[in-house]
């Protein structure tokens, strides 16, 4: 019994902290993601266009991001681009950490957007051309709409990859949860386990609902790979 | 090739050559005990994951939920900071121990149900065919689903591999020293950041590019089901 109110208290005295950690989590985490999205939507439209230089580049970009760790990625946004001198690459750690992590999103979007597309039908494509309709138009009215129900799955997943790595912005120093949860504590050392479990909580909240989204539209709208990693 | 000097000093990173390379070999073979320790630990959840007892699978379940909507990072602190919080004194783990439980603990669940989608792509023919030449349901798992299952799944398990190859470079902040650690021992000594962490991410490109061929052969040698799929 004294122990339930024991951990209790450092429940009641902690939350408003973790709290204010996880209102900083999803703030970062729904920037990446709409900047992210958004970068890989392009990306990953152009991809499909069929212009060989093109898809060479966006495979190169591609391939960087996925070889590389997330955290390799962060230090480089973080300390390598502000020593080549440029004025503009100098950014403080929020905008690396935002920056980093939306390119990191973006890598993922690409191949699922791009995935999406390859996976409507191309009869679809076919019709809409001898229908009249320009290139763009087909892309635009025909094809993109269609992929992009596809999508909903896969992106699912990825968001929750985001919202987990946004726990490595706290080796520069941004006070989202984990951050929070190490400060916490520096200030009662005692329970190492117990607010190191909290965090998992608090993580897992925001997670959870996300993976069963996914889950759901899989049963809902059908698959086209990438998915979770 | 001057102008390249002020941007990446070459002569620089040779100096550090041996740290990168113990970094390289240090990433390597705890990505293996890694993937090795969580080939197995994950065909048993896929296994206790698919009984029929809900005392198993639901527990089951729950820890692969858990693993999958909780940042390893937090994961990699429960393990080294807070299991020995909760542990009789005298067992302790070091910073490289920690690390490969930790890892193993993050990695399982998803190859476990990497291999739970193998097994259930194998056809229900070739295990009633199994069952009717007089063989267990042990010996058909063991010599007729596993085997066809994992040559299924293959190309998700590589991808998973590369996956747990970069996880790896987390385990640098609870101080094990291995890729990511000799850029941050270079970065701290020498105060040039483009060399130490570019060389990080080359290194690792390295690693990926090698996977790669390494995937290609795989799928040259097996045509498993799921290769048609892609």
């Amino acid at each position: 019994m004294e122990w339930i109110t024991d951990k209790w208290d450092i429940v009641v005295q902690l939350y408003p902290f973790l709290l204010k950690g996880l209102w900083l989590t999803f703030q970062i985490s729904i920037i990446a993601i709409l900047i992210g999205s958004t970068i890989g939507f392009v990306l990953g439209v152009a991809k499909t266009t069929g212009f060989r230089l093109l898809n060479g580049v966006i495979n190169l970009y591609l391939h960087l991001l996925r070889g590389s760790p997330y955290l390799v990625q962060l230090y480089i946004v973080y300390f390598v681009l502000p020593a080549t001198g440029i004025a503009w690459l100098s950014f403080d750690s929020y905008m690396a950490a935002i920056v980093s992590l939306s390119l990191y999103t973006s890598s993922y979007v690409t191949e699922i957007v791009a995935a999406a597309i390859n996976a409507v039908p191309k009869g679809q494509a076919e019709a809409a051309r001898s229908v009249g309709m320009t290139r763009a138009q087909t892309y635009r009215h025909i094809v993109v709409p269609q992929a992009l129900k596809l999508t909903i799955p896969p992106m699912a997943s990825i968001y929750v990859i985001v919202i987990k790595s946004t726990a490595v912005l706290s080796v520069i120093g941004i006070s989202e949860l984990t951050r929070q949860g190490e400060v916490a504590i520096m200030r009662m050392p005692g329970d190492i386990m117990f607010i190191y479990s909290l965090i998992a909580v608090f993580y897992f909240i925001y997670c959870y609902p996300m993976l069963r989204l996914s889950k759901w539209a899989e049963g809902r709208f059908g698959t086209t790979g990438g998915g979770d990693t | 090739m001057n102008w390249l000097q002020d941007y990446f000093n070459l002569r620089l990173v040779s100096e550090y050559a041996d740290v990168f390379a113990e970094g390289i070999w240090q990433t390597l073979w705890i990505s293996a005990v890694c993937l090795a320790l969580s080939l197995i630990f994950g065909t048993l959840l896929a296994l206790a994951r698919m009984s029929k007892n809900p005392l198993l699978w639901r527990p089951v379940a729950g820890y692969i939920q858990f693993i999958r909507a909780t940042p390893l990072l937090v994961q990699i602190y429960l393990v080294y900071y807070g299991l020995p919080t909760i542990m009789p004194s005298g067992m302790l783990f070091d910073e490289v121990q920690s690390g490969i439980i930790a890892l193993t603990l993050h990695t399982s669940p998803y190859m476990g149900e990497i291999i739970r989608a193998g097994i259930g792509s194998v056809a229900r023919g070739q295990i009633e065919g199994a069952l009717s030449v007089g063989m267990t349901p042990r010996q058909t798992m063991r010599h007729i689903t596993l085997p066809q299952a994992i040559a299924n799944v293959m190309p998700p398990l590589l991808g998973q591999t590369a996956v747990l190859i970069k996880d790896t470079s987390l385990l640098s902040i609870i101080a094990v020293f291995e890729l990511l650690g000799a850029g941050l021992l270079m970065f701290s000594e020498t105060v040039v950041a483009t060399e130490s962490y570019v060389t990080v991410a080359i290194c690792y490109l390295a690693i990926y590019a090698m996977m790669l061929v390494l995937s290609g052969i795989v799928q040259n040698r097996l045509g498993g089901s799921a290769w048609q799929a892609n």
